[in-house]
């Protein structure tokens, strides 16, 4: 291949090779410049909260942190409300992550294995959900909640950010079950398993990831939901929440820190659970 | 695929179950809330006495006239009895003829229980009606014109630039240059990325001493910082917060898009290639009529999410100069110092939330099946 230099090939192919190399290079270029449409700013927030306090005041700003400091990430974690409210978060998210998982499990197994009436029109349902402002019901819930005696609770924000993933957690479990042919059950009890030993102990190993994952990005929701937050919590805060609340009094330190600490673990969670976006949102168009 | 009675429902029974407590409850008593008010009237009684028949009903704060007054007893759920005044009253009913009656002591506000001649009403029993009080106070409100406008501006300015964005995403993935994968992840990492937080590093691009005007300042472009975020510079305050819901989440329409670019089958975009069809012929003709479906949901889910926008506006500014739907669901409910208590009123714009996202998925989906259906006739 190599040995056919370029210039003897024919003055059309030549330019047939020019027009493809061009193009792949353009590829290259528009890719490139949208990862740094998403990246940069994030160096920026990064930049800001590794710098001195000084630094983040200073003007103009520095473009990288020089020197590395902690302090503003020490001085924002260490404000008033930021360590409970970020363990609140946690608890939240968690519960959220194990309610939703029980939940959704069962449903997304029926849907992808069982022919039954009403299949149909129980997933579509359960899609229509989507189609609907759900954080928006936080102000019924919260008069419901305040009458119940549970307002102001992490695990009546659970219980509403539950509702928000419910119905993505369901299709996208769904999926993975049907990402795994039903033959691998039949073998297993063919094998002398019980059908709950052939779920147990076939279906679940294999399914594990991507149920994890439907997990995780509960979990992320969670993490990230402001609106109802804000309106289901009074002291019992959860850090967007916290941040929100603190806005309108908070220094630059604070606010520059605080956006680099909510968004740490996206950068995370979306990493592990890249492989299955394609599950969780590709499915919602079929 | 399976085929058994009763375990399939009994495995989605948690999840219909959860979803009408958490998710259609809600929704009806949003609406009721929205149109419902609480209010009290006073029946009066014919005869000076708990356990009397009731009569005409007034209004609270009526003033009504004392004609006649006794001592009554009433009895305590101790079972004890305590004296109580009944007077005998004269005053407008609800609907508006003068009325006589009895009513005691603890519904009237009277000054000399043994003197006065005259009484105003105080309390009564509690009833829920309907009502467009609400509603009124939410149209009315002087801030719901540049919030419904200012959302609506919002979505039409974001969506066409983040489905252009996330196509030419999606196709520069499909074109799989090495280090795809990577590529991949960068674009999805704003899937994770909360709008408080896209709020706050927007916040820190555009604020006065920010990231924009050290670049400006330093490059020599200006002398002093431009203030973007300022009362009377809305529209700066606007390119801010576009400019941050573009960055944060154009990811969700990317995902949805590359899904459904992976669902074309190769073949069809071969053969537009064997019979000559330039990139962007084959672009326009096979690739986008053959995405429509999927443009359709990430289309009604990105509309949805952009009325939900709230974090953002408050993070970049503030949350006074320039106002949301959302935001002022939130103003309406706080019960903080700057919030107005009144989670009638948020509910009523709740309620408005989500009738217009309702009715913009309908068109949406209305929209295509007819040209479906055009095609197939």
């Amino acid at each position: 291949m190599n040995a056919l230099k370029r210039r003897d090939l024919p003055e059309e192919q030549r330019r047939a090779l020019r027009r493809q190399l061009l193009r792949r290079s353009g590829v290259y270029v528009a890719a490139i410049v949208l990862c740094l449409w998403i990246l940069i700013p994030i160096w920026l927030i990064a930049t800001m909260a590794f710098s001195t306090p000084a630094d983040v005041r200073a003007f103009p700003k520095p473009f990288f942190p020089n020197p590395i400091s902690t302090d503003t990430i020490t001085f924002f974690l260490n404000a008033e409300g930021i360590l409970s409210s970020t363990a609140n978060s946690i608890i939240v998210a968690m519960l959220t992550f194990i309610l939703s998982t029980i939940v959704a499990t069962p449903a997304g197994y029926a849907i992808s294995r069982f022919v039954f009436r009403g299949r149909d029109a129980i997933r579509l349902g359960i899609l229509s959900v989507r189609a609907f402002p759900i954080v928006i019901l936080a102000v019924p819930l919260a008069i419901t909640f305040i009458n119940l005696g549970i307002y102001d609770n992490v695990f009546s924000l659970a219980l509403l950010h539950t509702a928000l993933v419910l119905p993505t957690s369901v299709l996208v479990i769904a999926s993975v079950f049907a990402s795994v042919p039903y033959e691998l059950e039949e073998a297993a009890q063919v094998f002398g398993c019980t059908p709950f030993e052939a779920f147990f102990r076939v279906v679940i190993p294999l399914t594990l990831p991507g149920i994890a994952a439907a997990g995780v990005f509960a979990f992320v929701t969670s993490w990230n939901e402001v609106f109802a937050a804000v309106l289901l919590t009074l002291t019992n805060r959860t850090l967007p929440a916290q941040i929100l609340f603190s806005l309108n009094k908070a220094s630059d330190p604070f606010k520059f820190a605080g956006g680099f600490f909510m968004l740490v673990p996206s950068l995370i969670f979306i990493f592990f659970i890249r492989r299955y976006l394609f599950n969780m949102w590709g499915q919602i168009s079929k | 695929m399976k085929s058994q009675k009763w375990l399939p429902y009994l495995l989605v029974l948690p999840t219909l179950l959860y979803l009408g407590v958490f998710f259609a409850y809600p929704m009806v008593s949003a609406l009721q809330l929205a149109v419902r008010a609480d209010v009290s009237y006073l029946p009066l009684r014919v005869e000076p006495n708990v356990a009397a028949a009731r009569g005409d009903v007034l209004a609270m704060q009526t003033v009504v006239e004392i004609l006649d007054r006794v001592r009554g007893e009433e009895l305590l759920p101790n079972g004890r009895t305590r004296p109580i005044f009944w007077f005998l009253v004269r005053g407008e009913s609800v609907s508006g003829e003068v009325v006589t009656g009895w009513a005691n002591q603890q519904n009237l506000f009277v000054e000399s229980r043994t003197e006065s001649t005259q009484a105003r009403v105080i309390s009564g029993e509690s009833a829920s009606e309907w009502t467009l009080q609400h509603i009124n106070t939410m149209f009315n409100d002087f801030r719901f014109r540049s919030a419904i406008w200012n959302t609506f501006l919002m979505i039409v300015v974001i969506l066409p630039i983040q489905f252009v964005l996330a196509i030419i995403m999606a196709l520069l993935l499909q074109a799989q240059p090495r280090g795809t994968t990577l590529f991949l992840y960068v674009y999805a990492i704003p899937l994770g990325i909360s709008d408080l937080a896209a709020g706050l590093v927007w916040y820190a691009l555009f604020t006065q001493r920010g990231f924009i005007n050290s670049a400006l300042v330093g490059l020599g472009i200006i002398d002093t910082p431009f203030i973007f975020i300022a009362a009377g510079r809305e529209g700066w305050i606007f390119l801010a917060i576009v400019l941050a819901e573009i960055w944060r989440a154009t990811s969700i329409v990317m995902v949805i898009v590359v899904s459904g670019l992976q669902a074309i089958p190769r073949e069809y975009i071969e053969a537009g290639e064997v019979f000559g069809a330039s990139v962007w012929q084959r672009i326009w003709t096979i690739v986008l009529p053959l995405l429509r479906p999927s443009l359709q949901v990430a289309l009604i889910l990105r509309t949805i999410l952009a009325f939900q926008v709230f974090a953002v506006v408050i993070a970049i500014s503030g949350g006074e100069v320039f106002t949301v739907l959302a935001n002022e669901t939130y103003r309406w409910y706080d019960r903080g110092d700057w919030g107005y208590n009144n989670p009638n009123v948020a509910a009523a714009y709740s309620g408005l939330i989500m009738l217009i996202s309702l009715g913009i998925s309908f068109f949406y989906l209305r929209a295509v099946r007819t040209q479906e259906e055009v095609a197939k006739a």
